[in-house]
């Protein structure tokens, strides 16, 4: 393989896989303390203490307005620039505390990657694309840089769509394989944890299969936490799933606990479909 | 109207959905500007066949009046000059001389042409000065357009942005005659004074000794260069700006999300997103610079010659044109303000090819990734 990371990622992957299961299981690569959030005089979320276990998937849901969109954007520090966004306790990748001075924004968000609701392929070739990240980051050799396309592309399953057209327009491509694009170019940067934001909501019901059919290849070797607005995604491609109602944390639990004997009322009541009537997008509409 | 209740129960619980991703969008509900609105089997009212005659042919009519305009002024500027091209040819060109001939002297015939004894028209520094003024005014006014557009969006809050908006379009509003007394009786002096001095000391750009020699007192290229700059900042800027705010969040935040930084994030999304309309209208500005009369003709310093130095007076084909058609037209041959016809027919033809060396530069730049409909160009 020529791409560099490769090679370091992939003994590592399988060190992981000799450790055990346990090993995955029980070490959170990320968690939040006691995180409460908000803009200006208005809480958004409260008192959230949660970890998510390395290796998994963590589906957060809730009705529209819990704050899901919110938490998950801080996560990788994305709130940074909102006005008057202010957090309160911890929230930490391994031992680092993100919000901490020590911490690079920019090096924090290469580690956790983010694919938002909608595509948001870049103006410039779909080769350009995906290694704008690895240019910024200086991450490989400029030759390096096809190959590297090449590999993210197959891993999606858009190489064989676009291998002809690789410094053709992003914008000419379905908006599932535009998202698909931007997948291939969030994951070109070796990522360890990768946030989606509602990333199948503004996507056909064969392009939203094709993304969890990939999240979920892509376990163990990277963290997925996916804020989802349809709880048979949450329970078809999730290991854990967390709650949230009303800027709090309800319940988290393993994901087939929660659907089948969820706990609390509130959590009964939303996988029931009573706390949410409207059950569309938290954000604009597909 | 309401969806009905079983339908949002089974949304919900999402029996019959499994495996299909989000298929939860309620149907619409039956209500005003649906298809049930009408009777089965009725027509739609249509408009009436006369409206549509007159949409279809009366649009296409107005839309061949850009182009028509354009030949016909080709056609009637070239009959205008036609003596002139005849009596000149190529020298018209080349040739330095700009004289209407003696007056005093009987009217003589050159190859079928009546002209003016010692009558000679060249307009080669009329060219290089209308060139050189504007390439100064491009050079100048377009990093400065370009700068304050990105600072009043990115950077600068929305209430000096507003006022910063405000004081573009003022700008943009001046009649030239104003900036051009303006240029002529305030700022020239001054910058000739106070600035153009220290220029004196700048490197070399071989082979052209610009930046030596005597400054002058104000009148000249790079005082007029520099008033062409403040008048086509306006355009540019206010273009630039309105690109720069139709980049879509959702864009910008995928570039942060990669972890660039801010001057990444422009580059690679900002930039190449509004490249294509700020060249446009940079072309815009070209021509306005090209064309500037009034302005031009208050600061050249009137002299058909090309300029010694960056400081140097000279002159441009529009500002000629206005300040000797009244003694052109004095010319009993009449051939002077032939010449004059012919030296709008350079500056057409000017404009034209500037126009056209956008468009090829455009068309190269927007090849390989072409943006959504509707945004830049």
């Amino acid at each position: 393989m020529v791409n560099p990371f490769q090679l370091e990622a992939t003994p590592l992957f399988e060190s992981d896989r000799v450790s055990g299961a346990t090993l995955l299981e029980h070490t959170d690569i990320m968690h939040a303390h006691q995180v409460s959030l908000g803009f200006g005089g208005t809480t958004i979320m409260q008192d959230i203490s949660v970890g998510f276990p390395r290796g998994t998937i963590t589906a957060l849901i809730g009705p529209s307005g819990s704050g899901k969109t919110t938490f998950l954007r801080s996560l990788n520090r994305m709130n940074d620039k909102v006005r008057d966004f202010w957090h309160h306790g911890q929230i930490s990748l391994y031992d680092d505390e993100i919000y901490s001075p020590a911490m690079d924004p920019l090096v924090l968000r290469r580690r956790v990657g983010m694919v938002f609701q909608r595509p948001n392929p870049f103006p410039m070739s779909i080769l350009d694309n995906i290694v704008s990240g690895v240019k910024a980051h200086r991450m490989a050799k400029h030759s390096d840089l096809r190959d590297i396309a090449e590999t993210r592309l197959a891993e999606v399953g858009l190489w064989s769509h676009v291998a002809d057209r690789l410094h053709d327009s992003p914008f000419r491509l379905s908006g599932g394989q535009q998202q698909m694009l931007c997948l291939a170019r969030a994951l070109a940067v070796e990522p360890e944890v990768l946030l989606l934001d509602e990333p199948t909501s503004s996507l056909d019901p064969r392009s939203t299969e094709a993304v969890e059919e990939l999240v979920h290849r892509l376990t163990p070797g990277l963290t997925v936490i996916i804020v989802t607005h349809d709880l048979n995604q949450a329970r078809r491609c999730s290991d854990n799933t967390i709650f949230f109602y009303e800027g709090r944390m309800i319940e988290t639990a393993p994901t087939v606990e929660l659907f089948t004997r969820p706990e609390r009322a509130e959590t009964a009541r939303y996988i029931g479909g009573e706390l949410e009537p409207t059950g569309g997008p938290e954000r604009g509409s597909p | 109207m309401g969806r009905p209740v079983t339908d949002g129960r089974a949304v919900s619980t999402g029996k019959e959905v499994a495996g299909t991703g989000r298929s939860s969008r309620p149907p619409l509900p039956p209500g005003p500007g649906s298809a049930t609105d009408y009777p089965s089997g009725a027509a739609r009212r249509r408009s009436s066949p006369f409206v549509e005659f007159a949409l279809k042919w009366g649009s296409g009519l107005l839309a061949v009046v850009p182009f028509a305009a354009v030949i016909t002024m080709l056609v009637v500027l070239l009959d205008e000059a036609m003596p002139s091209i005849r009596y000149n040819g190529w020298h018209f060109l080349s040739s330095s001389v700009w004289t209407n001939g003696d007056t005093y002297r009987t009217i003589v015939h050159s190859g079928g042409v009546a002209h003016l004894f010692g009558a000679e028209f060249g307009a080669w520094p009329l060219i290089a000065g209308t060139l050189e003024s504007s390439a100064i005014a491009i050079l100048v006014g377009l990093p400065i357009a370009v700068g304050a557009a990105v600072m009043v969006v990115e950077k600068l809050p929305a209430k000096i942005a507003t006022v910063i908006g405000i004081c573009l379009e003022i700008l943009a509003g001046i009649p030239s005659v104003v900036i051009g007394i303006w240029g002529a009786l305030t700022f020239g002096p001054w910058i000739a004074r106070e600035i153009y001095p220290t220029l004196t000391h700048l490197p070399n750009i071989p082979p052209f000794d610009i930046f030596r020699g005597s400054v002058g007192d104000g009148e000249g290229l790079l005082t007029s260069g520099l008033v062409l700059a403040a008048m086509i900042i306006p355009i540019i800027a206010a273009t630039t700006r309105d690109l720069l705010r139709q980049v879509p969040e959702t864009t910008k935040e995928g570039a942060e999300a990669l972890g660039m930084t801010d001057a990444e994030t422009f580059r690679r999304v900002q930039a190449r997103w509004v490249r294509t309309g700020v060249i446009g209208a940079a072309i815009l500005g070209l021509g306005r610079a090209l064309g500037e009369t009034i302005a031009v003709a208050l600061i050249c310093g009137g002299q058909s010659v090309v300029a010694s130095n960056i400081y140097g007076v000279f002159n441009t084909i529009a500002a000629t044109i206005v300040t000797s058609l009244d003694s052109a037209q004095t010319d009993p041959s009449g051939l002077a303000v032939r010449a004059l016809a012919e030296l709008a027919l350079v500056l057409l033809l000017i404009s034209l090819v500037a126009n056209i060396f956008a468009r090829v530069i455009i068309r190269r730049s927007a090849k390989g990734a072409v943006l959504p409909v509707g945004a830049g160009f």
